[in-house]
């Protein structure tokens, strides 16, 4: 595979007051705009612009079409990918990859606070038949899974709440975040049932936001920056749709995503290897399942990672020091920024987040009930 | 560049189709073209999934209803959705699939399940909420405005140009009877045509297209893998996709500059100077008849202003110059999400040779085309026989 990089990214400050007056429109404006002013470029650089929305999140059809203007895209060739913008970077990846762009910029956006809760538009997710019926939305089916992962490997609550203070707390340093909060494990647990066994701090709500990330080919990378980061590994799968079809603690899909990308990245011991990961999650019991299928732990053996401290902003692989999907998460945008978040620790940008001396790191996406569709991205120095 | 070869083609039946659900109807298209192709489920490494808006067809993230039907359990699959380009887009996204050296054999799938939902309703959410939408009701409103400055820009009377509507709409009534995958068979007069209900002026109701339900697949191969697949790979030639402004009032709807530009991109890769000599037959997305009159200058297979007149001398016929939508086309058959799809699988079928009774002879080059959003998006793909 010929080498293509991430030359530089830019994302919004995400939820309000930031956001508060600021349109769909405005806020995919402002983070093409920084980008492209930070690298040097204009419009007239780009030949193409992949963009990554969903039109049941925007409440409009054609998402792209009202803000395609704005994303720098007028006359150019700009498809859109829905859903998880983490497949707008595969995609936009591929372009480059494939020879006939040698730049690519990648832009995603959803205005949370405009829309209805994630649990009602998640609920159209569901089949009309089956699942919808029932109440099996995103939230529902989170619980659904968290207490699954109770019942076969006994956590106790308090672990699955050390994930909500350490990514709240982290994000505290992230000045894009849009919930930073420095909380303790009871506050958590005493932030009320949401679906059982989740509070309403362990479950990600809404916010708004865009981030843009500009991918180019080896030779351009290098004209346009001293820090490119690699794209050294990607992959993508799906799992069943129907919930009982799967065991929701086999995640399955991200087995087979990470192994895909672990293997084009000549990673063998993750836990060794991975300096820094970004995971989306939706609950904090996702993270800790989703460490294990990213091999940093055996199975039903999350809890010791986060109960030793092994995922801390100061442990031996952080996990999400962005503060993660539970800080921030505006819906079709929080794949793009975990890999924003991984590039930008990468080049060292990363502030008061920064983990130091970071070579490799890992961004995850996901979407669809107790995560259905798993993306794992793997960037290096 | 690696080249990109379409090794198989499926379509389903289209019409009202109750008799299956969403993803059994994606699955027949699947099954139809792993047949076409001789391949298995397990051949294909990836999948490319796209329709409307789904409020259309009422679940969100479609692509996770459909995976297990199209048989992509743990497999890569991504959807892409640009309205009515959706067919085009999710094709070239299929082509960078193969192109990019990850793939090698990438399924692209594209359906509709239009009378399960309110199409129009949906379609009224596309425009600005703001300043367009409280003007408008669904598609024919919008394309309404852009044949009334169509025939005022090269000053036609109404009637001038409507006889060549109403000439285009009986030539591809006439060809979808040739279709089996076509949804609306009857065939009319130009009378019928001109005598039939006025649904935005100027454009009557066989001036547009129906709503369906169907499904469309093509099968993309490396040149490799092709070579091994079939004796009668399609070539990717080129691709060219473009969007224009959100406001349509900032836009020339007759010069279309999304059209244009998609189309010169995509002649510029394929080699093509003289489109009308060049390109053997063309599958335009005709949604509406006079929309395809500007199409056709748009895409420089006629001069400005001249695609009346060609039209009225049988240059796009079946035995024409350039024969245009040997399958009907949009005006026929239109499960929004498979539509731009099928243009490109009916392009590849005449290519292969292998389009039955709608088979133009000798066909080297074809030219497949969608358009879609706020007047905003233009897809082309060029297919070639030889590399």
């Amino acid at each position: 595979m010929s080498r293509v990089a991430i030359v530089d990214v830019a994302q919004s400050k995400h939820g309000a007051p930031h956001t508060r007056n600021l349109t769909v429109r405005e806020l995919v404006y402002s983070v093409v705009k920084e980008l492209l002013e930070k690298v040097g470029l204009t419009t007239k650089d780009l030949e193409t612009v992949v963009t990554s929305s969903s039109d049941f999140w925007q409440g409009m059809g054609c998402s792209n079409v009202f803000y395609f203007d704005a994303a720098g895209a007028y006359l150019k060739d700009s498809p859109k990918v829905e859903e998880d913008s983490a497949l707008g970077f595969a995609y936009a990846l591929m372009r480059v990859l494939s020879g006939h762009f040698d730049k690519a910029i990648v832009v995603s956006v959803t205005k949370c606070s405009e829309t209805p809760t994630i649990s009602d538009i998640t609920s159209f997710n569901a089949d009309p038949f089956y699942q919808r019926p029932v109440g099996i939305e995103e939230v529902t089916a989170a619980g659904l899974q968290a207490q699954q992962y109770t019942s076969r490997y006994g956590l106790n609550d308090e672990l699955r709440a050390k994930v909500a203070v350490k990514n709240y707390g982290n994000a505290i340093r992230n000045p894009y975040a849009h919930r930073r909060m420095a909380l303790t494990v009871d506050d958590v647990l005493n932030s009320g049932i949401l679906a059982y066994p989740l509070r309403r701090l362990e479950v990600a709500h809404g916010s708004d936001g865009a981030v843009a990330v500009l991918l180019a080919s080896e030779e351009k990378a290098k004209e346009l920056t001293d820090t490119p980061v690699w794209v050294k590994g990607i992959g993508w799968s799906v799992d069943h749709y129907m919930l009982g079809d799967r065991d929701l603690l086999d995640a399955a899909a991200l087995r087979t995503a990470a192994v895909k990308a672990y293997k084009m990245a000549g990673i063998t011991h993750p836990r060794k290897q991975v300096d820094v990961a970004e995971l989306c999650e939706t609950s904090t019991l996702q993270e800790l399942l989703w460490y294990e299928h990213l091999g940093f732990c055996g199975k039903g053996e999350a809890g010791k990672l986060i109960a030793e401290g092994v995922t801390e902003l100061s442990g031996e692989l952080p996990v999400n020091p962005s503060g993660g999907v539970l800080a921030t998460n505006p819906y079709v945008a929080r794949g793009l920024i975990r890999i924003a978040e991984a590039a930008l620790q990468l080049k060292g940008e990363a502030g008061r987040r920064q983990v130091e001396g970071a070579e490799v790191a890992l961004a995850h996406s996901t979407h669809g009930f107790a995560g259905t569709h798993h993306t794992v991205v793997i960037l290096g120095r | 560049m690696r080249k990109v070869a379409i090794v198989g083609t499926g379509q389903t039946k289209c019409g009202r189709r109750d008799d299956v659900s969403y993803p059994e109807l994606v699955r027949e298209a699947v099954k139809e073209a792993l047949n076409d192709a001789g391949l298995t489920v397990k051949d294909v490494e990836a999948f490319v999934t796209g329709s409307m808006p789904s409020p259309m067809s009422g679940v969100n993230a479609p692509h996770l209803y459909w995976a297990d039907a199209i048989g992509a359990y743990q497999k890569p699959i991504i959807r892409v959705a640009t309205c009515g380009s959706t067919g085009g887009s999710i094709a070239h996204c299929g082509y960078y699939h193969v192109a990019s050296g990850l793939f090698d054999v990438v399924m692209v799938l594209g359906a509709e399940k239009m009378y399960e939902g309110d199409p129009q309703a949906v379609m009224t959410t596309i425009w600005d909420f703001r300043y367009e939408k409280p003007f408008l009701a669904g598609a024919p409103g919008v394309f309404a405005m852009q044949a009334m400055e169509y025939v005022h820009r090269y000053n036609f009377s109404i009637d001038e140009v409507a006889e060549a509507t109403a000439l285009l709409s009986v030539k591809h009534h006439l060809a979808a009877l040739d279709n089996p995958y076509a949804h609306i068979k009857e065939r009319i007069t130009v009378e019928d045509v001109l005598r039939s209900r006025i649904i935005a002026y100027p454009i009557r109701l066989l001036d547009i297209c129906p709503v369906s339900d169907g499904a469309c697949a093509i099968i993309y191969a490396s040149e490799e893998k092709a070579r091994k697949i079939t004796d009668t790979p399609v070539w990717v030639k080129g691709l060219g996709y473009c969007g224009d402004e959100q406001m349509f009032a900032d836009k020339d709807l007759v010069w279309w500059l999304a059209a244009v530009e998609a189309a010169r991109k995509a002649y510029k890769q394929a080699g093509i100077e003289k489109p009308a000599k060049q390109i053997d037959v063309a599958e335009v997305y005709n949604p509406f008849t006079y929309q395809e009159l500007t199409f056709y200058e748009c895409f420089s297979f006629c001069g400005k202003g001249e695609a009346v007149k060609l039209v009225k001398e049988g240059f796009f016929n079946k035995d024409g110059q350039l024969p245009t939508d040997p399958s009907g086309g949009v005006l026929c058959t239109n499960p929004i999400g498979a539509t731009g799809l099928q243009r490109i699988a009916e392009a590849a079928l005449q290519i292969m040779g292998k389009a039955g009774r709608r088979q133009i002879p000798r066909v080297e080059t074809a030219f497949a085309h969608a358009m879609g959003g706020s007047y905003s998006l233009n897809s082309v793909l060029i297919l070639g026989r030889t590399k």
